[in-house]
């Protein structure tokens, strides 16, 4: 069974100077955990947003679970559950019981019915020692599992996650990662569409990727048939000190695409080139000029350079 | 209906973690009448006067603007407590997670009237027991009845506004200005300080403020001892004011709603 489609869906702002989403046509089947990949203002929250029924897009057609988004918003929203990123999307200055009372009755679920709900909730996303707290005392991640709870509530067919992990530490972020593939698709059966401009997020979790990038797809498959698109089994990473220059790194004959990654003064290159060996030497000499190298090597590639390799766009 | 209920629950226990606002909400009220009684006071020089009563029925200045301030708290908290409403959800993120809920938006903005309108009510209470206390305006069960079907049907109309402004609200993501705005040309055209008789053009544009059809119904009650069945033009112009004005709320509302789905802005601030 079909669980999204979208036909041709377009959206503009700005009197149609921005184009967010640029004709994406999109099938998502019952039970499948899709993500959605890309780098800032690629289109993606956009797009959860036209299926959530917040935007109303220009052109195309969304169809959630056979219901037209805009003909029948309201059947459409109960069968969607949706997380947004950010923290500030609860009341802080509620419980997190009296937070997920209210929105359980915005959905309908009051008296008995809700409280059980709602404690059942509270046990599955363990807040139960957190359950009489004001959210404003809570972290960033405990937030966020309330969020999730939130979207669980009415029990959704389909759960919209946009960008669910944003700015969680690691270790919170794990655990979400868990609770989405473990009890969200595989326990609890739903249909997952997830945003993330984490690579390995997408790669540990997704059954299928979309690229998007400058509002469009521009490939959707398994993260492992993506990876396939990359010519070349291996690719040279050097990891350095300092930040070079990228285009000395470009003109040496061979290469044919760089990722650099820099963290801190920290710098990863990730270079693709049918001959990753054959190029070393000139690479570190070029390098050393203006780095310290720490270590270098021979490595697979990711899902980050077959995006890059695909859209030329970086994802951070 | 459960959503109203949880509307003001909500409303009502984030209120309460702000226990200073409850010392305001005690002392502001009377802080609030105290100068429009001096003011009549220097102008009058007395608390009545012959020229006040040639243009209202009643000598009684005082009475005449304390029933002015009380009914006034209900037209500022319904503009200020819908209008702002959903302006608030903006800056605390959850605006679109009650947009993109099933529920509908009118309870939940009549869920916020409520919760408004009872903070409305205990200001407006104190205010009456400050007028009876201090300026012997009678009160008796009778009289009481009439008022409180009066002030129902104001706030109707009341509310009809609050939610029309909600929606311009989630349009232009700007509330005080406005509301304020609103406030004033409410205070001018209509007989909430003085009578609108003084001036042709107050007296001319006062004929569409619900205000207007409210504050003269229940001074007449209060202060004229007029029985409820003489007031019957003043409750059928408020019924037709309510109309007009729940009309012009929910299709400002919905048409504003729609658009700001279409530019992609309610989440903004």
């Amino acid at each position: 069974m079909v669980a999204i489609e979208v036909e041709g869906l377009r959206k503009t702002f700005k009197k149609g100077k921005v184009v967010a989403v640029d004709g994406v046509s999109l099938t998502i089947e019952k039970g499948e955990l899709f993500g959605l990949l890309g780098p800032n203002g690629a289109g993606k929250t956009t797009l959860i947003k036209c299926l959530s029924t917040l935007l109303i897009p220009d052109g195309g057609r969304i169809r959630i679970f056979g219901h037209d988004v805009l003909k029948e918003s309201l059947k459409v929203r109960r069968l969607i559950g949706l997380v947004t990123g950010g923290e500030r999307t609860l009341y802080w200055k509620l419980s997190v019981f009296d937070n997920l009372r209210y929105f359980a009755a915005l959905y309908g679920l009051y008296g008995r019915k809700a409280r059980r709900r709602i404690e059942e909730m509270i046990e599955v996303m363990d807040l139960v020692e957190k359950r009489d707290e004001r959210v404003e005392r809570l972290s960033t991640g405990m937030r966020q599992k309330v969020a999730l709870a939130r979207a669980l509530l009415h029990d959704p067919e389909l759960l919209l996650l946009d960008e669910p992990t944003l700015g969680l530490d690691p270790q919170f972020s794990r655990v979400i990662r868990r609770f989405i593939k473990e009890e969200l698709q595989k326990k609890l059966k739903k249909t997952i569409l997830l945003t993330t401009h984490y690579m390995e997020e997408a790669d540990e979790l997704c059954d299928r990727i979309g690229f998007m990038s400058q509002g469009k797809i521009a490939a959707c498959a398994t993260p492992e048939e993506l990876k396939e698109k990359i010519p070349h089994e291996r690719l040279l990473e050097i990891k350095m000190a300092g930040l070079p220059d990228e285009s000395l790194i470009r003109n040496i004959p061979g290469v044919e695409d760089v990722l650099m990654i820099v963290d801190n003064n920290r710098t990863v290159l990730r270079i693709q080139s049918p001959d990753p060996e054959g190029i070393l030497a000139t690479v570190l000499e070029r390098l050393r000029k203006e780095c310290r190298i720490i270590g270098f090597g021979l490595t697979t590639p990711t899902l980050e350079d077959v995006f890059i390799f695909l859209t030329g766009e970086e994802l951070r | 209906m459960i959503i109203v209920y949880e509307e003001l629950r909500k409303t009502v226990k984030i209120w309460l973690t702000y226990p200073l606002v409850l010392v305001f909400w005690t002392i502001f009220p009377i802080m609030w009448v105290i100068p429009f009684i001096f003011q009549g006071k220097a102008f009058v020089g007395a608390l009545s006067s012959q020229a006040f009563a040639d243009l209202t029925g009643t000598g009684q200045y005082i009475p005449f603007v304390i029933i002015g301030a009380v009914v006034s708290t209900y037209m500022f908290s319904a503009l200020y407590g819908i209008g702002n409403a959903f302006r608030e959800e903006s800056y605390w993120g959850t605006l679109e997670y009650l947009i993109g809920s099933p529920a509908s938006k009118g309870f939940i903005l009549l869920g916020k009237a409520l919760s408004e309108g009872i903070f409305s009510t205990f200001f407006a209470l104190s205010q009456l027991l400050f007028a009876i206390f201090l300026f012997g305006v009678k009160i008796t069960l009778t009289k009481i009845l009439p008022i409180l079907l009066i002030m129902s049907f104001l706030l109707l109309a009341l509310y009809g506004l609050g939610i029309g402004l909600a929606g311009l609200t989630l349009l232009i993501k700007e509330s005080r200005g406005i509301i304020h705005s609103l406030d004033d040309i409410l205070y001018l055209f209509s007989p909430i300080r003085y009578p609108v008789e003084v001036n042709p053009i107050t007296k001319f544009v006062s004929l569409f403020i619900p205000l207007t059809y409210a504050l003269i119904a229940i001074r007449g009650i209060l202060l004229l001892n007029k029985p409820f069945h003489l007031l019957i033009t003043e409750m059928v112009a408020l019924l037709l004011l309510d109309i007009g004005f729940l009309f012009f709320g929910f299709y400002t509302f919905n048409t504003l709603e729609r658009k700001v789905r279409q530019t992609g802005t309610i989440g903004h601030h």
